[in-house]
């Protein structure tokens, strides 16, 4: 019964979707905020997501129809099973077991995935370039954010997110791994498709993208999804190298913190275009992140 | 496989986030590389010519104003001199340099909503939001001149309408001290931002002859090295009074457009303060303006921020005029896009366009019908209206 409350309602489940919403609107207000704007009110996402559920799915002409309806549900499932894995709010994670660090990055692709499958789907211009873009962009940063991710984990020695985040409690890891989370943070923004890794959804190329064509419930659920993904994103990043997460005091701070953080890089930088995004995160990612991990297995061997 | 040769065509247009206004473009592109373009206009077009027409010389004033509401004093000021030239009275020096200076302050608010534009189409939202903010001051002080924010409506067929008194010299100075301060970070950020130049360096480069063979005008040209400027080349209203020096780039790229447009807000920084030090005493407008305006022809031109702007008047002696015709600078510089296109990438086309600073409300052109069996035709307005009717029916 509680593994069910856990589940559906608290921590994951409903709470995390609203938690996904309320960190959509932190971003938004930070950013509307550096660009010396307003910003939405803080129920502005949970209007957009209730107005987008309640809208007509118009389903385009061409389009395998049970994909398109089952991709966004997909989409989200994966995100939202994902979080099973992760300490959210500043408890241990819900369920744990060796090498759920791989399955969590794996659920968490699993959204990208089914983004570029729904824009591959629908025989629209733009939704084919969107598709393509976000494949190639998800081929460019997977290698070193899952290296970013790993290189707490090869000092922990356990591929168990509850372990790592053990490990790391005692010790910030950003200061020994400092590329680390900055390769992190940056893969984050390449996984979600924010500014200046927006190239597969640039809205003046474009329009949307791979969902382009999607509109009402799938729209909203794609959406969801994005928004869990944000959330546990940071709760990783936050979990591995900020010094884990103790209580829901510390989980806040250092998650808001990587927040802010996000909607700084957003605010100054210029939109990529993907082939600058893949010659950057193949020539620069991958190679500070390998010499990262270098660097940490012959730190480790010295001291064995 | 190679012959399986399905080019796959992107249409930028007639909706589209990347255009403000309805234009199509056709891109065929290969993966993310563009391989051919072309483009289709006329999806704003209004008849405004056929209706200056029959409306008299007072009327059609407002009625060109509206052809576009960036630039309008400058479509009102190029009418206004054409007819004042056929009717052959001698405008008043304070008056033209009212003209100049709300043309100057025009072009300022002009590049600026370029600027943010332009800066938006690259992603860079915040550069966008950041110029539009500071853009606000130039409309504040249009409004404070003449009561509104677009659409100044200065001009009046002789002179002017508003005159510029002290407070309102001490507010458009105090604007164009702040703006000058912005405007030196805007360059700052345009030519070192490692990233915006990325964006921005080596794409859409044009050579001099290219430009030239491609007809391009106004910045966009000025860029390539063309040292094209109706201001300095044929002087205009007080232009002559005020000169301009002609700001020009050799690169030809879009980095190289965007500090052409920036330098040039300077100059009109300069020129305000100019006119603004050193405004002639006298009246406002003629003493008499002709309602009839002998007959003649006569050819206006102008600069307007976005190039030269060519007016043809013909009037027959009537109160009314016997054609009006407007070439307006996009119409020179779409050709451009569409010729310079292949070989670029998909992410630049909304740059290259926005590069050459499109407006097509001002240039959109009669419509050509294309019957499939090749057949062109001319139809009246009994025709056109037929046919809207029988489609309409019959869907």
């Amino acid at each position: 019964m509680s593994a069910l409350i856990s589940l559906l309602l608290f921590p994951a489940g409903l709470s995390l979707l609203l938690q996904g919403l309320a960190y959509e609107w932190a971003d938004r207000k930070l950013i509307a905020r550096m660009q010396n704007r307003i910003g939405p009110r803080w129920f502005q996402p949970l209007a957009d997501a209730v107005k987008l559920l309640a809208k007509e799915e118009i389903v385009p002409q061409g389009v395998n129809v049970v994909l398109f309806m089952v991709l966004p549900v997909v989409a989200l499932t994966g995100a939202l099973t994902a979080a099973l894995y992760v300490p959210l709010l500043g408890f241990a994670p819900m369920y744990s077991f060796r090498g759920d660090l791989i399955v969590a990055v794996y659920l968490l692709s699993l959204l990208t995935l089914c983004t570029g499958l729904a824009g591959a789907n629908t025989p629209g211009r733009f939704s084919v370039i969107g598709a393509t873009r976000a494949l190639t962009q998800m081929f460019s940063y997977e290698a070193p954010f899952m290296l970013a991710l790993l290189g707490p984990a090869i000092a922990a020695r356990s591929w168990q997110i509850g372990e790592i985040t053990m490990y790391a409690e005692t010790r910030w890891l950003v200061l020994t791994q400092p590329v680390g989370l900055v390769i992190a943070l940056v893969g984050l923004l390449g996984k979600l498709e924010m500014p200046p890794f927006d190239a597969p959804e640039a809205e003046t190329e474009i329009v949307a993208g791979a969902l382009t064509e999607y509109s009402g419930r799938g729209l909203a659920l794609f959406h969801l999804g994005r928004n869990v993904e944000l959330v546990i994103g940071l709760s990783l990043v936050a979990a591995f190298y900020l010094g884990g997460v103790a209580g829901p005091l510390a989980y806040f701070a250092k998650t808001l913190a990587l927040v802010f953080l996000l909607a700084l890089i957003q605010t100054l930088m210029t939109r990529l275009r993907i082939d600058q995004t893949v010659g950057l995160w193949w020539r620069f990612g991958t190679l500070l992140m390998l010499g990262q991990v270098l660097v940490l297995l012959i730190v480790m061997a010295v001291h064995a | 496989m190679h012959d399986a040769n399905e080019t796959f065509i992107i249409p930028i247009g007639p909706q589209h986030p990347a255009l403000k206004e309805p234009g199509h473009f056709q891109f065929s592109v290969d993966g993310e590389v563009v391989t051919g373009a072309s483009v289709r206009l006329g999806y704003v077009h209004r008849g405004i010519e056929k209706a200056t027409e029959a409306r008299n010389w007072v009327q059609n004033l407002y009625l060109l104003e509206r052809i576009c509401g960036i630039c309008s004093h400058i479509h009102a000021m190029a009418y206004c001199l054409g007819v004042e030239r056929l009717a052959g009275v001698e405008v008043p020096p304070r008056a033209q340099a009212i003209r100049v200076l709300t043309a100057e302050l025009e072009r300022v608010h002009s590049h600026l909503l370029w600027l943010g534009v332009a800066a938006h189409e690259a992603g860079f939202d915040t550069l966008f939001m950041y110029s539009w903010r500071d853009r606000e001051t130039v409309m504040d002080a249009l409004e404070n001149l003449s009561g509104n924010r677009v659409h100044y409506s200065v001009n009046v067929l002789g002179g002017v309408k508003y005159d510029v008194d002290e407070p309102r010299a001490q507010a458009i100075f105090a604007v164009v001290d702040f703006l000058e301060e912005r405007t030196r970070h805007y360059l700052n950020v345009v030519s070192s931002d490692a990233m915006f130049v990325q964006r921005t360096r080596g794409i859409g480069v044009t050579s001099k002859e290219q430009s030239l063979r491609l007809g391009e005008i106004g910045p966009t040209a000025r860029a390539a090295g063309v040292p094209r400027d109706v201001r300095v080349e044929a002087p205009y209203a007080a232009y002559g009074a005020y000169p301009v020096e002609i700001i020009l780039e050799t690169a030809g790229d879009l980095e190289a457009r965007f500090i052409v447009r920036i330098n040039e807000l300077f100059e009109s920084y300069r020129l305000i303060r100019a006119i603004l030090g050193d405004l002639p005493e006298g009246p406002l407008t003629v003493q008499r303006m002709p309602r009839k305006i002998p007959a003649g022809e006569t050819i206006s031109r102008v600069e307007a921020p976005r190039g030269e702007l060519f007016y043809f008047i013909k009037s027959n002696g009537t109160d009314r005029p016997e054609r009006i015709k407007v070439r307006t600078p996009t119409l020179c510089n779409l050709a451009s896009v569409v010729a310079l296109a292949p070989g670029h990438h998909l992410a630049d086309i909304p740059m290259l366009l926005v590069g050459v600073d499109p407006c097509f409300s001002c240039n959109d052109r009669g419509v050509i019908l294309d019957y499939p069996d090749g057949e062109h035709d001319h139809w009246t307005w009994d025709k056109l209206r037929q046919f809207a009717i029988d489609h309409y029916r019959n869907r």
